[in-house]
């Protein structure tokens, strides 16, 4: 019983400090926890549906880019209140994950993921397209507010929401379910479970997170443009700060986006024109060196559990 | 809508569909390849064929190399880089679960257009080679799409004949259809994976030496060839080497038939629209595929 209550401690240290350093921190500094907190909620998302049903989702940015829009124009025409909007955003998120994994989550293997690759670009060109609503290619502009702060504990929270989501869901006969589909999908139609069932409940919950986050990041930028909004990019940095934490553990994703994220900040900012060079050899490293990520080989040298 | 559309229309955007679905089925089968020999989607497969455009443009602006010509040379180089990447990186993750090899392919990918642009810069370059069209009744026909489509269809019907035919050929039918059973048949699986990802490559680059004459040449070219090949071979059924050519000639059709009606921003989403949906509706493919 000792470690866990240790953990629980430092858990909660780390909770406090972080809930006061706006206090004492620079504007800068407040912006730059906030996207490091989205970070990990959209990692952690992918996480949810991906790391635990073993279905790849190669356009889960789709729920960020839906959830910034809806919120945003939420916030333009009808004039809601931020938060209120951004859960909107989130609704949106979790409507989209409905209508897209009803017929999609079907498909198997790569199909699934060519799909929802499909999806977001589509999504894509109708955010460009209907001008009259979404501006175009021109962008969105939302009235200025700074809002930082209070975006700041936002995004915390839902940061850790994904993140205690996903604690629940692990340790349930629900996440049991989902690690069996990942695992052999026919033996556990066999055993009885309606694997189309749970892994539409996933996705759902999975889509949740980028919605919200997606229209408070809308919020914190004060302008969104389609190709800002529904990067493929964004969807792969999620996926690799997934895997390189550990997919379909707990706390891998919240590492993981830590540690890449920091990485980035300190080392990638002085680099733009390798950018992509260097973050090309980091995925290709992290998928031939160290698939199960940084837990994972903690798990298989300290004998862990695998879902810690 | 208001414009009228005339049955020459009609016959002017059939034209430049089939001449346009050729390329595309060119690029695919490269895709093709790989993905029913090894069950690896490369995303990478755009890039690759970047970088044939970007050997015809250097070849032609040097030393003055007909572009048709230098594709003598953009093939075997792009087979050997295939090779190499088959052999160092992509071996290694045949096996693995898909998000593997998408996630390796995707940085390959993003690592090869960074190059580009460092060693090429991001100006648009062209290739001033084949300019104007012939005239036939109603019909124009642009010269260097016909040309394109002339080589696209030989070097397809080669492929074509080089799986039916030879021994090779017909070993990379047997490594697709089942690895395990062409193992213990006695061929050898890892040369079969090697060969397949060069010449995939291969086919990626003829069909960007043959667009190097069409369109502008940058180092993001590739990216938007990667997804319309993974849609044909959608269309045509993974794994059925023929499906890539009815795929590449439909989506090149239904592109330049949706043009009449949509505009372009539109008209850019109706590939995925059309992947979206044949993949919800027909998985496996217009001709049976593997799913």
């Amino acid at each position: 019983m000792k470690r866990p209550v240790v953990f629980a401690a430092l858990l909660l240290v780390a909770a406090v400090a972080l809930a006061a350093y706006p206090l004492g921190a620079t504007g800068y500094g407040v912006r730059v926890m906030l996207q490091l907190f989205m970070w990990v909620a959209l990692a952690q998302s992918w996480n949810l549906i991906s790391g635990l049903t073993g279905y790849v989702s190669f356009g889960h940015v789709a729920f960020f880019g839906t959830g910034a829009y809806v919120s945003s124009l939420l916030i333009v025409k009808t004039a809601w209140p931020w938060p209120l909007a951004c859960l909107g955003g989130g609704l949106a998120g979790a409507l989209l994950a409905v209508i897209m994994g009803w017929p999609c989550l079907r498909l198997r293997g790569p199909y699934f993921a060519i799909a929802m690759l499909g999806l977001n670009e589509v999504l894509r060109v109708i955010a460009s397209y209907y001008e009259g609503l979404t501006g175009g290619g021109n962008g969105l502009s939302l009235p200025t507010l700074d809002a930082s702060v209070a975006i700041y504990y936002a995004m915390g929270l839902v940061a850790a929401g994904v993140t205690a989501v996903t604690y629940l869901i692990v340790t349930s006969r629900f996440g049991l379910r989902l690690m069996t589909i990942r695992e052999d999908e026919i033996a556990a139609e066999a055993m009885g479970i309606d694997t189309f069932r749970y892994k539409l409940y996933a996705f759902i919950l999975s889509g949740i997170g980028p919605g919200i986050v997606g229209g408070l990041s809308a919020r914190d930028q004060g302008y969104i443009e389609p190709i800002s909004v529904f990067p493929l990019i964004m969807t792969i940095t999620m996926i690799v700060m997934a895997l390189f934490g550990g997919k379909g553990t707990i706390w891998g994703p919240v590492l993981g986006a830590a540690v890449l994220f920091a990485f980035q900040e300190a080392v990638w900012a002085r680099f733009t024109y390798l950018h992509q060079l260097l973050f090309g050899a980091i995925i290709v490293a992290v998928v031939l060196l160290m698939p199960r990520g940084i837990l994972g080989v903690l798990q298989q040298k300290y004998n862990l559990p695998r879902t810690i | 809508m208001g414009v009228l559309i005339t049955p020459a229309m009609i016959g002017q955007v059939v034209i430049s569909g089939l001449l346009a679905g050729s390329i595309y089925a060119l690029v695919a089968l490269g895709l093709g390849l790989i993905f029913g020999v090894m069950r690896v989607l490369n995303v990478a497969h755009g890039p690759l064929m970047m970088l044939g455009a970007y050997t015809t443009f250097w070849l032609f602006q040097w030393f003055g190399v007909n572009p048709y010509l230098s594709m003598l040379l953009s093939m075997p180089l792009l087979f050997l880089i295939g090779v190499v990447l088959q052999r160092v990186l992509v071996s290694r993750v045949v096996d693995a679960p898909e998000l593997s090899s998408l996630l390796l392919t995707f940085g390959i990918s993003i690592a090869l257009v960074n190059l580009a642009q460092l060693a090429f810069t991001s100006d648009l370059r062209s290739v001033e080679f084949l300019t104007g069209s012939f005239v036939v009744g109603p019909f124009a026909l642009s010269k260097p799409r016909l040309a394109a489509c002339a080589f696209a269809v030989a070097i397809t019907g080669a492929s074509f004949v080089f799986l039916r035919s030879t021994r090779l050929g017909k070993a990379i039918r047997a490594v697709s259809q089942s690895r395990e059973v062409a193992q213990v048949c006695g061929i050898d699986v890892q040369r079969i994976h090697l060969l397949a990802f060069g010449l995939g490559s291969a086919l990626a680059a003829a069909g960007g030496s043959l667009v190097a004459v069409m369109v502008a040449i940058q180092p993001e070219m590739g990216q938007v060839y990667t997804f319309k090949s993974f849609l044909v071979i959608v269309l045509g059924g993974a794994g059925n080497y023929p499906g890539a050519l009815l795929g590449g000639l439909l989506l090149g059709l239904v592109e330049q038939l949706s043009s009449l009606f949509l505009t372009t921003q539109v008209n850019e989403a109706v590939a995925y629209v059309l992947l979206v949906l044949v993949l919800l509706i027909r998985p496996t493919g217009l001709l049976k595929g593997r799913v």
